[in-house]
């Protein structure tokens, strides 16, 4: 545990001392803002919720998952430091889990940086607070997911551009393809097949969290998705010893 | 600054790095093919050969980076396959690679590996002085690790290494990047290092193998084709003697009257102080009384004959199948 913080720090520290957390977070943050400000006109939809706002998560977590967790791995095997961070005393576990937890943290202060908008939304009318924080709590835990592929794709390539690529479209699958479009694009709506489909996908575990309703279900769904992308990730970087 | 005993009652005794029929393989590839040494504590080892001989896979098993497909490796008695963490503790390695974050302080750096090997934080900051005292790098303490220039991020490389103080040190090419002056810095520190520690180190600087190794190995093709002290190395292969005489006349000796020294034909020969050195190699003794009577009857004279020892290099070109029989 302590070993796996030594990993978490220094992999943090690494986000704030290189360029990547302050261009991609407040990237992130104002074309977000754009989104629901200006194209989808939230003052004049005149309604005190974040549904719209909570919408669009998704679909940016989607894009800005691979963003942070592209150098995770592909940047340790470009510069040899992979070669140090294997022979030293750390399990690959530590390694894996301390990375993953530090993109988390760098996607959890981007959300929190978009609070601004519930700031407003407070100002402007008088809000149901339940289904925000049931929505950023949903955010974090289908980041998660993003944030664990993102590390996985990352572990198997030099090149950060090749790790970006890669988790964007396995993001876009799991994401969309893996949603009630697919069903739709097949023309095989409302078959059992269909709801399998939409059921291992990230996007239908969002729905209802989007609309302020949790369930556990959805929870156990991104945590055992986070775990078994994590496991994945651990075999991985284990099987580069052979 | 002892991270505990190594375990087994006779591991005092063991040698620190024990090889065993090692073997490793890319795909086709053999890299690797059935090498076995051992390093014992008071040591240099040092590992010779050209670029895709099999050194680095070698040196990257040991350490734990790469597995082995068959063989074994122990450090301070420990299986590194079935007890990697416990063996990784024992080991400082300086990879070829020089594994620095760029992002990173220079002591933020060494911060990092001293938590990375469970140092507590007292002992690490006097421990972190004490080695950067020991390479040099005080001045350059806050400077990022980036910015360095390639001598000083080799001793950082080197800093990283021995800052647990381990049983083990591995280094990959460590003098490599660094000027003459530091070179012997380095070697010097290495020499010291290894009164209490077993060292293996490779490159293919021969003369720095020959200036601080106890221990030289040289591997070609994934197999060991040299395994001695320099000293060893030096001698002609089985009982043959490399011999060089000089005779008089800077005329190379037509073929008859070389015939008639009995020496067999000589290797080659060059011009040397009064007249002419010829080099040949035999494996009776040479009765230079003898000698020196059939030189005479062929007109000239036996200035100076003795026995030569072969410098690394021409051990190390003959092993590479690299021409050169004594020939200059």
């Amino acid at each position: 545990m302590r070993q796996m913080l030594v990993v978490y720090r220094r992999e943090l520290g690494a986000y704030f001392k290189t360029p990547i957390a302050y261009i991609f977070v407040p990237l992130f943050v104002s074309v977000l803002a754009l989104f629901v400000f200006k194209i989808d006109l939230f003052f004049e939809l005149n309604r005190a919720d974040m549904r719209n706002f909570f919408r669009y998560v998704p679909y940016f977590v989607m894009v800005f998952a691979p963003a942070i967790t592209m150098r995770l791995w592909a940047e340790e095997l470009r510069s040899g430091t992979a070669e140090l961070l294997m022979t030293l005393p750390f399990h690959s576990w530590e390694l894996v889990v301390g990375k993953f937890l530090a993109a988390w943290t760098i996607l959890a202060l981007t959300l929190l940086c978009t609070l601004g908008a519930a700031a407003a939304i407070a100002y402007a009318g008088d809000p149901d607070w339940a289904p925000i924080i049931g929505g950023y709590l949903g955010a974090l835990f289908m980041g998660s997911v993003f944030i664990a592929l993102g590390a996985f794709v990352s572990s198997f390539t030099k090149d950060q551009v090749v790790a970006l690529l890669v988790s964007l479209v396995a993001g876009f699958f799991l994401c969309v393809v893996l949603s009630e479009y697919f069903p739709m694009w097949f023309g095989i709506r409302d078959t059992n097949f269909a709801r399998v489909i939409e059921q291992i996908g990230v996007r239908s575990h969002y729905v209802s969290i989007e609309r302020g309703v949790l369930s556990l279900r959805d929870f156990v769904y991104f945590a055992t998705c986070t775990a078994f992308l994590l496991a994945l990730n651990v075999f991985r970087v284990q099987a580069r010893r052979y | 600054m002892s991270l505990g005993p190594a375990s087994g009652p006779a591991a005092g005794a063991a040698p620190l790095i024990s090889v065993t029929e090692l073997h490793k393989s890319y795909g086709a590839t053999r890299a690797v093919d059935g090498v076995s040494f051992q390093v014992a504590r008071g040591q240099i080892r040092g590992f010779l050969g050209p670029n895709g001989a099999g050194k680095s896979t070698t040196i990257k098993i040991i350490t734990g980076y790469l597995a082995a497909d068959a063989g074994s490796v122990r450090v301070a008695g420990i299986d590194v396959a079935e007890e990697p963490i416990e063996a990784r503790k024992r080991i400082g390695y300086l990879p070829e690679s020089l594994p620095l974050y760029q992002e990173m302080r220079v002591d933020e750096y060494l911060q990092f590996i001293a938590k990375s090997r469970r140092m507590e934080r007292r002992g690490a900051a006097q421990r972190i002085a004490e080695v950067m005292a020991l390479l040099g790098l005080e001045r350059m303490k806050k400077r990022l690790t980036g910015s360095l220039s390639k001598g000083y991020r080799q001793r950082l490389g080197l800093a990283q290494a021995i800052l647990h103080d381990p049983d083990i040190l591995i280094l990959d090419e460590p003098t490599n990047g660094l000027d003459p002056q530091q070179i012997i810095e380095i070697r010097a520190l290495l020499v010291r290092l290894a009164a209490t520690k077993a060292i293996l180190f490779s490159t293919h600087i021969l003369q720095e193998i020959s200036a601080v190794c106890s221990q030289i190995m040289i591997i070609r093709d994934g197999r060991l084709v040299a395994d001695g002290t320099p000293a060893e190395l030096a001698a002609a292969p089985g009982s043959e003697r490399d011999w060089e005489i000089v005779i008089s006349g800077t005329e190379e000796m037509p073929y008859a009257d070389l015939d008639a020294l009995g020496i067999g034909t000589p290797a080659g020969s060059d011009l040397a102080e009064g007249g002419r050195v010829y080099r040949f190699r035999r494996a009776s003794e040479l009765d230079i009384a003898v000698l020196g009577g059939r030189v005479t009857r062929t007109g000239r004279r036996l200035i100076e004959a003795r026995r030569a020892t072969r410098t690394l290099e021409q051990v190390y070109l003959e092993l590479m199948g690299v021409g050169a029989k004594g020939a200059a």
